[in-house]
């Protein structure tokens, strides 16, 4: 019975991948540098795909993937019904609302409707609402941090890791909305399926943490 | 045409050809073993006072129904599920009828619910309600109906899951939570969320409820899962629901059954509707339950008479994606014999010839 595990690429890939290997779940190099999309581990026993941070929970959700590595932001974010047996530990971060010095101290006006860019659009949503603040949305895909500094919005609602692109473009922190992590998160009816399986693969991640 | 023509909402389906003859096929033979069963079919209505759905799902549930208004001004609702149409009858118009009831339906239901994980905003339930009866037999009937279902029709390696809500409240009553508390805690056990749920109980719980509790959320498997959760909670909501599932286990075993029963002590969805033993079937091809049910105590004292009830419900949209390749080669639209109109021909004598073969019961097609 294969186990077929959806990676996140990019950030949070490389940390997975070790900790996959010390978990016992090796992938070859020659695999590894190839192009393709999804690869066998060396036993054969497990599969990976991997995508886009944002489609690991999609992948997991609809049961094409098993279980699958990916942030906690985008788990609140996509609000994908899955189990989330593992906090991982690594890929640590914040979610953050940002904004020029100038309206962070001014922090925002409730009365006044926020605009806010963000790759968040759900999490940005709620966060403004649950205060009370009306919110206009202004969803971007990449470099978040220039609306502000352009003028094209208030604020913004996005990932820090170190902070730096935010100092850098002359941004503060306003609130910090999560902290999130990376997850292991587990199909609910392969929890069930494959069960052996799906235990056997969370006791060795977790030893390996 | 203008685009609202050519459009369709979004959640709507159009199903027509060999998906037709799949759904009604399987539609038929669930029909058939819950008569074999004695369980008499009810037609409900389409639409219902919404209060009606609210006072049976909560609010929070019916918020996702489609709403209108009647011509008197009432706030009416396409009814998102059966289970609230059923009770509400069994309690006003069965109220005088010997216990138990036992009634199936089949339907669509309307939820305004986003689309993802392959859900629509409308879909076909088939499902069986037994009211009147608290005992064991009615929860392993249950069981075994929806065994020889999934059976019948070929559902490869399919599991049951099974759980009881006691067991999570025996513990959960214990913490004094308050309303927002309970839902945050019963959201990160539904999510088998250890790590979270930790977190959540620091300074709300002792060294030993934390790690009990930690090491409860993720407990699934068969029956030494139940040794195993036995030493860990004391308190006897919870461990009299562990020997309910215990009875129920050991019958299924009895009657050649466990192999397709998983026990799951951190199946806490829909807590509030559920009042002991609960279900969800899976299957391998479908990442989301293709069935659920449970026994619901309450809801038929909401409508005016206090009773036990337990239901079951399967998704036929579910079923007809996880069989439609395996069915619809065996169900395609074969055998017609065509009888020919050719031109000049005689109407009169092509329609005789066709009755004809329609009196021997065979299908005619006529054809150019």
């Amino acid at each position: 019975m294969l186990v077929t595990l959806a990676i996140a690429k990019g950030r949070l890939q490389t940390e997975a991948l070790e900790l996959c290997e010390r978990a016992g779940i090796a992938v070859s190099k020659d695999h590894l540098e190839s192009r393709r999309l999804m690869i066998e581990d060396e036993s054969g026993r497990y599969s990976f795909l991997f995508v886009k941070p944002s489609d690991v929970p999609i992948y997991v959700e609809y049961g094409v993937a098993d279980a699958g590595i990916c942030g906690r932001d985008v788990l609140i974010e996509t609000a994908a019904d899955v189990h989330e047996p593992l906090d991982l530990g690594f890929g640590r971060c914040k979610l953050v609302v940002a904004g020029k010095p100038e309206s962070a101290e001014r922090g925002y006006n409730p009365l006044v409707t926020a605009r806010v860019a963000t790759k968040y659009p759900r999490t940005s949503t709620d966060y403004f609402q649950r205060r009370g603040v009306p919110i206009e949305l202004i969803v971007l895909s990449g470099s978040v941090e220039l609306a502000p500094v352009l003028g094209l919005s208030d604020h913004i609602v996005d990932l820090v890791e170190t902070g730096r692109t935010l100092r850098e473009n002359g941004l503060v922190v306003v609130d910090t909305i999560s902290e999130s992590t990376a997850r292991l998160i587990v199909n609910r009816a392969s929890y069930h399926l494959k069960r052996a399986r799906i235990a056997e693969l969370i006791e060795s991640l977790r030893k390996a943490l | 045409m203008s685009s609202s023509l050519s459009k369709i909402p979004p959640g709507v389906q159009y199903i027509f050809d060999s998906e037709v003859r799949v759904r009604r096929h399987i539609e038929r033979e669930v029909m058939t073993v819950l008569d074999g069963w004695s369980y008499s079919e009810i037609i409900l209505p389409v639409f219902d006072y919404a209060d009606l759905f609210v006072l049976g799902m909560g609010k929070e549930q019916a918020e996702m129904t489609y709403r209108f208004t009647g011509r008197d001004g009432s706030l009416l609702a396409l009814r998102p599920e059966m289970t609230s149409l059923v009770a509400r009858t069994v309690a006003t118009r069965f109220r005088g009828d010997p216990r138990p009831i036992r009634l199936s339906y089949s339907g669509e239901v309307f939820r305004w619910d986003e689309p993802r994980g392959g859900r629509q905003y409308e879909f076909h339930q088939i499902g069986f309600e037994h009211i009147g009866s608290d005992r064991l037999e009615a929860d392993t009937e249950a069981l075994v109906i929806a065994t020889e279902i999934l059976r019948r029709l070929g559902v490869e390696g399919f599991t049951i899951t099974l759980g009881h809500v006691d067991f999570f409240k025996g513990i959960a009553e214990r913490l004094d939570l308050d309303q927002d508390g309970s839902r945050e805690m019963r959201n990160i056990v539904d999510r088998k969320d250890a790590a979270g749920l930790d977190v959540f109980l620091s300074g709300r719980a002792d060294e030993t409820t934390r790690a009990a509790l930690c090491k409860l959320v993720t407990l699934a498997g068969g029956r030494e899962i139940l040794r195993e959760a036995r030493s860990l909670v004391e308190n006897q909501r919870s461990a009299a629901a562990l020997d309910d599932l215990e009875n129920v286990y050991r019958i299924a075993e009895e009657i050649g059954i466990d192999e397709h029963i998983d026990l799951d002590l951190g199946d806490v969805a829909a807590l509030d509707y559920y009042t002991g033993l609960t279900f969800k079937i899976y299957s391998s091809g479908l990442g989301a339950a293709l069935g659920r049910g449970g026994r619901y105590d309450q809801l038929l004292a909401k409508f005016g008479n206090s009773e036990p009830a337990v239901g079951f419900s399967l998704c036929l949209d579910w079923l007809a994606q996880l069989l439609s390749n395996r069915l619809a080669d065996r169900l395609a639209a074969r055998d017609y014999e065509a009888v020919r109109l050719t031109d000049g021909s005689d109407i009169v004598r092509t329609f005789k010839e066709a009755a004809l073969l329609r009196s021997q019961g065979r299908k005619v097609e006529i054809a150019r």
